[in-house]
């Protein structure tokens, strides 16, 4: 790409990503402190902090986010961690690893509503073994979805995360070369556990640290899974201070933004207790790790954390196949296997709605998605041409983009995206879709830039280079030569940008104040209603566009010159005769 | 005619090559040789216009009176012809060479040179096949071909034969000369084997290391 205006573009660019972020903080910053011009506040005062620390809820929510972030994210990082090494280089471990892509796809917001109806009391999963191992004739007395304990919103962003730990692990193992040291180790008679344990998580750690910031950051401040699956009665903070922030008592926002200010505090003070931890046990097991022991005791943490894994993944699976029977249901009484009757009726009944919803979705995914990938590209070409060109990836110099990138998704959404709204009200851009489309591109263009960095970067300059010797017209070679063979990279990054767009709860609910709702917005309000048969069709839907996209990110790219060519010589040979 | 005046490169401090001329008429091969990192690309890609922007050089280029030295890559003509023949895999051998033939010219005629290269490699039936079907040689004819489509004023060729096994060598470097002949323009050839300067049957020059 034929990029004049390096500086300005840099600027600008990042002036895109940083101003709505910078604006959401003060916005929430200035509210915690009392000052608030729309309310007629503006005196300074503690008020809210006092009020926030003398709240009993608070720090009841507090507690409860700290045990459910926390926890699920250990456990995630634990059974992808023992999932890797039981399976990593075997056989059967292929096929999960081509299915990681898609399974990061469904949105997690259908994957929390499937477990609800999996493991609630009358869920499939007692009914399976009702009545004839339980003895139950009617759904029992358990709170197993949405206890007090969180433990069903830990087992749903476990199930969540997993899948993107392990993904981001796999794509590590090449440089760190696991397959050299794994031999090394087994030729040295390590067992197989024994010597990931010693030799390769600890070098693998270094490279997956923020990824897993990202896992620990999400778990504890997510809002629609947590609406979804986690407890009522007190819930995670990031759901009260969503509930106080939609407060008609309109003092309420000044507690809410001094929570949410709280709750950014708490992340970074989780992440450094994290890292020292991290070091802490680094240096307790530095000296196991070369005592020579063949095998160890924490061994079986890992076959352990394998098997737990393989649960866990069938659990998410069984979670899925369950959406689309309940949207095909007419009537299902407990303990039956399956409906008694089925129909098309609920699909049917919900058309216009499913629709309508459907369209915003795919409106919003589209325009985000693409202007994303865009962007991504003018900031990838922008760092190519500032660092030269080196087909490296380990000595390539880090670009203001490289951690610019990670602002969006690092910071909760509840911390900056309701002082953003005053802004937008400002700007008389509230409930406008404008506004939606522009803070989902905020969230879809992190992970675009990402999964296109690599290829982009590891191009093989030269096929342009010659191009343009052979044709003076830079634009079109850029698109007809360069483009056109990085077609399965942008079809990934677009398929990835395309879900990530279409998972979006808060931003969706919050730039268009319910006047575009979209699937997902839809699912997570409707989840509680017990209206089972529409909230499964939601859900459905909303798992079944990303699923598609990545379908076909994976099938048209490498057929794609050879379905064009024989579509031109079917025409040629047309217009002949 | 090629032509080019003390050319000096200069890596930081230390100087590769020292008032370098020669001249080089339609038609014929110039070689050039010496051992790897004396230089020999560098001055490949100053002539394209190319030149990492790390290293220094100085020295003029004309071709027919024309100073070349100041224009940009893409209003130079220059053909190049690396050794990967860089045909693009997602056009089928009669896209790649209708890629490289200007566009001012009438599509019936574009079609014809087109076709008339085909012949010339003898693979007229591999017209829609991907460059992925073609073996190493024939990939590297029809990437000399695409280039000479593209009509340049001057060819650089930057060790075209180093990739390809030696019995199809003799083959290709017997292609090439009979071709640049027939386009009737200066070519440069850079190469560490001296049975490729032998083969292309013109002047030769060796660089030698500078103390």
């Amino acid at each position: 790409m034929p990029t004049k205006y390096r500086r300005m573009t840099t600027g600008l660019i990042c002036a895109l990503l940083l101003l709505p972020i910078l604006a959401g903080l003060v916005g929430t910053l200035l509210p915690a402190f009392h000052y608030f011009p729309p309310l007629g506040e503006n005196k300074f005062s503690f008020a809210a902090w006092q009020n926030l620390f003398s709240n009993t809820e608070f720090f009841a929510s507090l507690k409860l986010t700290l045990i459910t972030g926390i926890l699920a994210s250990i456990i995630a990082l634990w059974l992808a961690l023992a999932l890797l090494a039981w399976g990593y280089e075997k056989a059967f471990f292929r096929p999960i690893e081509n299915l990681l892509a898609p399974i990061l796809a469904i949105p997690h917001a259908a994957i929390a509503i499937g477990l609800v109806f999996l493991l609630s009391p009358s869920g499939w999963l007692v009914r399976l073994f009702s009545p004839w191992l339980t003895g139950f004739e009617r759904p029992p007395n358990w709170i197993s979805v949405q206890d007090p304990y969180g433990l069903s919103l830990i087992f749903a962003l476990v199930i969540k995360e997993m899948p993107y730990l392990l993904f981001v692990m796999l794509a590590s193992m090449k440089s760190i070369q696991a397959r050299d040291s794994l031999q090394a180790c087994q030729s040295l008679g390590y067992g197989r556990f024994t010597a990931w344990r010693k030799v390769l998580i600890p070098q693998l750690y270094p490279l997956i640290r923020l990824p897993l910031f990202i896992v620990i950051s999400f778990s504890l401040t997510v809002v629609d899974l947590a609406l979804i699956i986690g407890p009522n009665t007190p819930s995670t903070l990031a759901v009260t201070l969503f509930r106080w922030f939609n407060d008609p008592d309109l003092a309420m926002r000044f507690n809410a933004s001094a929570g949410a200010i709280s709750l950014m505090l708490v992340i970074v003070f989780v992440l450094a207790g994290w890292e020292l931890s991290h070091r802490f046990l680094a240096k307790l097991t530095r000296a196991e790790r070369s005592n020579g022991k063949r095998r160890g005791l924490s061994d079986h943490l890992l076959s352990l954390g394998a098997m737990l894994a393989c649960f866990s993944l069938l659990i998410g699976l069984l979670a899925l196949v369950i959406l689309p029977i309940w949207s095909l249901t007419k009537r299902w009484r407990f303990p039956d296997v399956f409906p008694a009757t089925w129909t098309l009726d609920n699909l049917e009944r919900a058309t216009p709605l499913l629709m309508e919803l459907t369209n915003n979705t795919l409106l919003i995914a589209l325009v985000s998605t693409l202007l994303a990938s865009v962007i991504s590209l003018i900031m990838l070409e922008i760092k190519r041409v500032s660092h030269g060109s080196s087909q490296y990836t380990s000595n390539r110099p880090s670009h203001v983009f490289d951690w610019l990138i990670y602002v969006p998704i690092l910071l909760p959404q509840i911390g900056f995206l309701f002082g953003l709204h005053v802004l937008l009200i400002h700007l008389n851009l509230n409930g406008d879709l404008i506004a939606v489309m522009m803070l989902h591109f905020l969230y879809v263009l992190p992970y675009v830039y990402l999964t296109l960095k690599n290829p982009y970067l590891a191009y093989h300059q030269a096929y342009l280079e010659q191009a343009n010797r052979l044709k003076p017209c830079v634009w079109r070679n850029y698109l007809t030569v360069k483009l056109a063979m990085l077609k399965p990279a942008l079809f990934t990054a677009f398929a990835i940008g395309f879900s990530v767009s279409v998972a979006q709860y808060l931003p969706t609910l919050i730039a268009g104040e319910g006047r575009y709702s979209t699937l997902t917005t839809e699912a997570v309000t409707r989840a509680a209603s017990g209206d089972r048969k529409q909230v499964g069709s939601m859900a459905l839907l909303q798992t079944l566009f990303p699923i598609f996209v990545f379908w076909l990110a994976l099938v048209v790219p490498p057929r794609w010159t050879k379905w064009r060519l024989a579509f031109k010589s079917l025409f040629i040979r047309t217009t002949r005769a | 005619m090629l032509s080019v005046n003390q050319f000096s490169l200069t890596l930081g401090q230390q100087t590769l090559i020292q008032g370098l001329s020669f001249q080089i008429q339609p038609g014929e091969v110039l070689s050039i040789m010496g051992p790897s990192g004396i230089g020999k690309s560098s001055l490949l890609h100053f002539l394209s216009g190319t030149l990492n922007r790390s290293l220094n050089a100085s020295g003029q280029v004309y071709l027919d009176k024309q100073a070349l030295q100041d224009r940009p890559t893409n209003k130079r003509k220059v053909g190049l012809l690396q050794q990967m023949p860089l045909l693009f895999p997602h056009m089928s051998i009669i896209e790649n060479l209708l890629f490289a033939i200007p566009e001012h010219m009438p599509s019936k005629t574009r079609q014809q040179k087109a076709l008339q290269a085909l012949e010339k490699l003898s693979i007229p039936d591999k017209a829609n096949a991907l460059p992925s079907e073609l073996s190493g040689g024939q990939q590297a004819r029809v990437a000399l071909l695409r280039t000479l489509l593209a009509e340049p004023d001057y060819l650089l060729l930057d060790e075209p034969f180093s990739k390809l096994d030696p019995a199809l060598r003799r083959d290709v470097r017997a292609f090439v000369l009979e071709q640049i002949r027939q386009s009737n323009i200066p070519a440069l050839l850079v190469t560490h084997d001296p049975e490729d300067a032998k083969a292309m049957q013109g002047p030769c020059l060796d660089l030698d290391p500078l103390k």
